[in-house]
């Protein structure tokens, strides 16, 4: 067991340092570098940059060096937990990052909330009940939600919400809120904000999550066990709950993997529709203006986070379910 | 067809909105749609006996003058302020402007708000140059030498003195040091020598140049290197404008210490060296504590989710009663991480005015929702010829017989002949630019005349057919498009296109359908801006579609209209490399009209201005006539000309100038806009 941990550990870490490298390459592979981008921007603002000024720009931003040098130069200073300042925000990437971090939590952990609130009952209600009216209408709405892109959805409710509700767009504040300190007024406004983004970031997860239930249920609840519990005269809700659900939950277990990296970078695409402010817009800004510590940053964030969460996965895993755990034994 | 009117008329689809458009589709519907109004807008008091006597503030800046922290208004004022007659009254103190910006590269958004920063500007007209930090300046008889005279006891925006040793500092400490400013810039250095900036007495200042330079006041008002201000000037890394606020700047420089003790402030402050320190500390989006000229100085940098401004105490404008701008207490810009958000909160009353990044194809929809969000909507016609203008590469060398076509003038024309602007017209414009070349609207000096709007502009298929087949592009494939004459293979065509501004990529698939019927081959190619800016530095597209904006005055911006620029150089990089670097690299032109062009341009700065205005029409008949780029729709709102304006505002203009030189909003007086109620 501990050998087992430890040799996991290991494993992680390995992989995190692999994650670094291909992170700092990837961003590298696409034509140009951050002063290309960077010029055709201000051009594109009727500025002029020179030859010799984007030589100086380069040497500047240290671009001119070999992958290697750079990558050394980048892996030691975050090592040391310094991850350098974003060439396009002009402030440090722990910095920007950070401002974002914590309220992406409070969008994707509400959502996590729904999807886990919603999918688990009605998952055991699809399964037990199956082919019933309520089954099918789950059915349908659960692969509504599964068919239609979000984004699309962000845009409809975003577009609607404007016509029906007024004026306030997108983002999670109202304008006069935007500038002011934290008060009891700006949570309330914040929490009038949330269950929009929410609500669209659960929809996909949730019909996924319902028919990944529905069917390890099923599977479970013609089991023998269960045949044999029900034959002993157990109440049924006791039948269901005390073992076929518990049996049904692993693949719950097994998405902390990626629940890690989605609680900070939210959903990418919706956050952009919606105007958010979380992680997801940033790394998709960063790749774009090839801004590589802001972007390595995040990926190697990302990266480091789902390596995390499938160690965590693993060890609840053998927690929730007894025969993993025994067949280490 | 479908045109944008039978559209409308057979749908529901927006109906409140629809007996605007279809006025705004119908041309002459314009004048009567309400829509465009006339050019208006604030004064400049030049009058002696119309200045005022004596001087007010706003009651924030009272309050403080009260408190001693703030020294009286009539000595923070130079001893002749810049004196405004508002456009329709004086206005009242107070109140926040809301607006919308896309992000720290949005630095353009606030730069033109402040852009009376400048020395010299353009009037709401577009059309004259007023003053503005400069009292005066006056030009010797040779053009040599230009005298700037400064407003006596004007004042940065943290009270310190602005005077001529800010221009000696900037000349010398910034432009002068080859770490900051690597090579000269060309707006210093008429005919490719260096000119420089010398100090008379505290208030005067003279550039001096050994050549006659007679375009330098033009330059100067300009949105132009050299003439753009300080906001625009120093900001992103750049290190322009013509004037630096010394003595806050002195700290960040090795002059004035040692290098060693500038690199380790830049460590302790998070910055790499000094060099990246100073282009941090002298940038006015970034940094809340660099005095400033304009109406406006930041509170909260841009490189945060709201970028915030606050008047500036010390601004050096009053109203015809005396009262100092600006007006607006502090103007809060909110991130926006995507357009159709931006658009929507404008259109819900969100933004008290906002012209940027305003998308022309939601018209209806911004009409619709004109009462519910408590606006008016203004549109501003453009003054350059062409919005969607197609760039064609003649340096390009790539592969022989595309080359040979693309520098064939009579194949050009063709393809010019063979677009259907009016149907681009209707489609991408809602019918409200103007069809034809990329000539200059006609209010403007350099307009070449009326008949080159339309020069090779019409849609004539038959012609354009006519004229390749003269050409020897007779055979066609089994599609009935042209084949090369080499090898037999269809003729191709690429369009790189990058989704800006504009829906290029699908304005030019409508192009390429019409090119079709002349039998010619075109594949567009949607790039992300940085790749397609990168092949074309290389020198690697065929054809490169843009606007051509900034041109409508062809010295100040020529990069549209002329290969001058590496930076934009879509119809001949190699060209462009030539001219910069006076010969060093890149190629020489061969095409005896290109080179007269780049002859007749060199020639212009040292001509006086009626000459050069001529010149430039000349060189407008060259471009024309030969269709080195070809002009589809233009004199449009669809850039910056659709303008959501809160009614609570006054003193907004009905028709504001859009364009390069305009620094639209910033023409039109934004330190006059007041809140009504």
């Amino acid at each position: 067991m501990l050998a087992f941990t430890v040799r996991r550990l290991l494993l992680a870490i390995l992989t995190i340092w692999v994650i670094s490298v291909l992170a700092f390459a990837i961003i590298q592979l696409p034509p140009g570098d951050f002063v290309t981008a960077y010029i055709a921007q201000l051009s594109a603002s009727g500025a002029s940059v020179s030859e010799a000024e984007a030589v100086s720009l380069r040497e500047l931003y240290g671009l001119g060096q070999p992958f290697y040098v750079q990558y050394a130069k980048w892996i030691v200073r975050v090592i040391a937990g310094d991850f350098g300042v974003s060439m396009e925000w002009n402030r440090p990437v722990g910095e920007v990052i950070g401002d974002r971090l914590w309220l992406t939590m409070l969008i994707s952990f509400a959502a996590l909330i729904l999807i886990w609130g919603l999918a688990l009952p009605i998952g055991i209600y699809s399964a037990v009940r199956q082919y019933s009216i309520g089954d099918y209408l789950f059915t349908l709405i659960g692969f509504i939600g599964l068919a239609v892109p979000n984004f699309l959805l962000a845009l409809v409710v975003m577009y609607l919400s404007f016509r029906f509700f007024g004026a306030n767009v997108g983002g999670l504040f109202s304008s006069e809120y935007e500038l002011a300190g934290w008060s009891w007024d700006k949570v309330v406004d914040l929490i009038k904000h949330l269950p929009l983004p929410a609500i669209i970031l659960a929809l996909g997860g949730t019909a996924q999550l319902i028919r990944i239930m529905r069917a390890n249920l099923l599977d479970e609840l013609r089991r023998p066990y269960v045949v044999t519990a029900r034959a002993k005269g157990i109440p049924e809700y006791r039948v269901i709950l005390k073992y076929p659900v518990r049996a049904a939950l692993n693949p719950f277990a097994s998405t902390v993997a990626y629940l890690f990296p989605y609680l900070v970078s939210g959903s990418v695409i919706i956050s952009i529709v919606l105007s958010l402010p979380t992680v997801g817009p940033l790394l998709v800004r960063s790749l774009i203006s090839q801004d590589m510590f802001l972007a390595g940053t995040i990926v190697l964030l990302l990266g480091a986070l789902t390596v995390v969460g499938t160690f965590i996965s693993d060890l609840v895993l053998m927690w929730v379910d007894p025969r993993i755990r025994h067949q280490l034994d | 067809m479908l045109t944008r009117r039978h559209f409308l008329t057979s749908t529901s689809l927006a109906v409140a909105a629809l007996g605007v458009s279809e006025a705004l589709a119908q041309g002459s519907g314009l004048a009567q749609s309400g829509l465009v109004g006339n050019l208006e807008g604030s004064q400049v008091v030049t009058d002696a006996a119309a200045m005022p006597k004596s001087f007010k503030e706003a009651p924030e800046l009272a309050e403080l003058v009260k408190q001693g922290k703030l020294p009286p208004v009539a000595q923070r004022l130079p001893a002749e302020p810049l004196v405004l007659k508002p456009l329709k009254s004086v206005g009242k103190y107070g109140g926040t402007w809301r607006r919308g910006f896309v992000g720290p590269g949005d630095g353009e958004n606030g730069n033109r708000i402040n852009a009376s920063d400048k020395l010299l500007f353009w009037d709401y007209t577009g059309n004259k140059i007023i003053p503005s930090i400069a009292k005066s300046v006056t030009m010797s008889d040779d053009g040599k030498v230009t005298r700037v005279v400064l407003r006596p006891g004007m004042k940065w925006s943290d009270g310190a003195p602005f005077s001529a040793d800010d221009f000696v500092f900037w000349f010398e400490d910034i432009y002068g040091n080859k770490e900051v400013v690597p090579t000269g810039i060309a707006d210093m250095s008429p005919a490719g020598k260096p000119g420089k900036i010398v100090k008379i007495d505290a208030a005067t200042v003279e550039f001096q140049f050994e050549v006659p330079y007679f375009l330098l006041i033009e330059m100067l008002a300009g949105d132009t290197l050299i003439g753009g201000g300080m906001s625009v000037g120093m900001y992103q890394n750049r290190s322009y404008g013509c004037y630096a606020p010394a003595h806050y700047l002195k700290q960040f420089l090795p002059k004035y210490s040692s290098e060693a003790q500038v690199n380790a402030r830049a460590k302790t402050e998070g910055f790499e060296n000094w060099v990246r320190m100073l282009h941090a500390k002298k940038d006015w989006n970034l940094n809340p504590e660099l005095p400033v000229l304009g109406p406006w100085r930041t509170t909260r940098p841009i490189n945060t989710p709201t970028w915030v401004l606050e008047r500036n105490p010390f601004y050096y404008a009053v109203d015809t009663d005396g009262n100092q701008l600006p007006y607006i207490n502090q103007i809060v810009m909110t991130l926006a991480e995507d357009l159709e958000v931006l658009n929507l909160r404008a259109m819900g009353g969100s933004y008290d005015l906002q012209e940027r990044h305003i998308d022309i194809a939601k018209l209806a929809v911004i009409l619709e929702n004109r009462e519910r969000g408590n606006y008016d909507l203004h549109l501003d016609l453009a003054f350059n010829g062409s919005d969607t203008t197609i760039h064609i590469n003649q340096s390009y060398t790539a592969d022989p017989e595309i080359a040979k076509w693309l520098t064939n003038a009579d194949f050009r024309r063709a393809l010019a002949l063979g677009i259907d602007r009016a149907q681009l017209n209707e489609t991408f414009w809602l019918g409200l630019g103007t069809p034809g070349s990329t000539a200059p609207a006609e209010s403007l000096p350099q307009n070449p005349g009326k008949e080159w709007r339309s020069k090779w502009s019409t849609h004539d298929p038959a012609k354009a057919n006519q004229m390749l087949d003269a050409l020897g592009l007779t055979k066609k494939d089994g599609e009935g498009f042209r084949v090369r004459t080499d090898n037999g293979e269809r003729l191709r065509l690429q369009v790189q296109t990058v989704r800006a501004f504009l829906p290029w990529p699908q304005q030019m698939e409508m192009v390429a359908q019409h090119w079709r019927r002349i039998g010619i081959f075109a594949e567009i190619r949607e790039l992300e801006r940085v790749l397609a800016f990168t092949r074309t530095q290389n020198n690697e597209h065929h054809i490169h579609v843009w606007t051509n904006g900034g041109t409508e005055l062809l010295y100040l911006f020529p990069r549209h209209a002329i290969p001058v620029d590496p930076t934009e150089a879509f119809m001949g990089p190699e060209f462009a490399k030539w001219y910069a670097s006076s010969g060093r690299l890149g190629r020489a032109p061969t095409d005896p009209n290109l080179k007269k062009i780049f002859e007749l341009f060199g020639s212009a700065a040292g001509q006086r201005d009626d000459a050069r205005n001529r010149t430039a029409q000349e060189i407008w008949k060259i471009l024309i006539d030969q269709q080195y780029s070809i002009g589809t729709v233009g004199q449009s709102p669809a850039l910056m000309g659709v303008r959501l304006a809160s009614r609570k505002l006054g003193n907004i203009p009905a028709r504001a100038c859009i364009a390069q030189h305009c620094r639209t909003p910033g023409s039109s007086r934004p330190e006059t806009w007041f809140y009504q109620s």
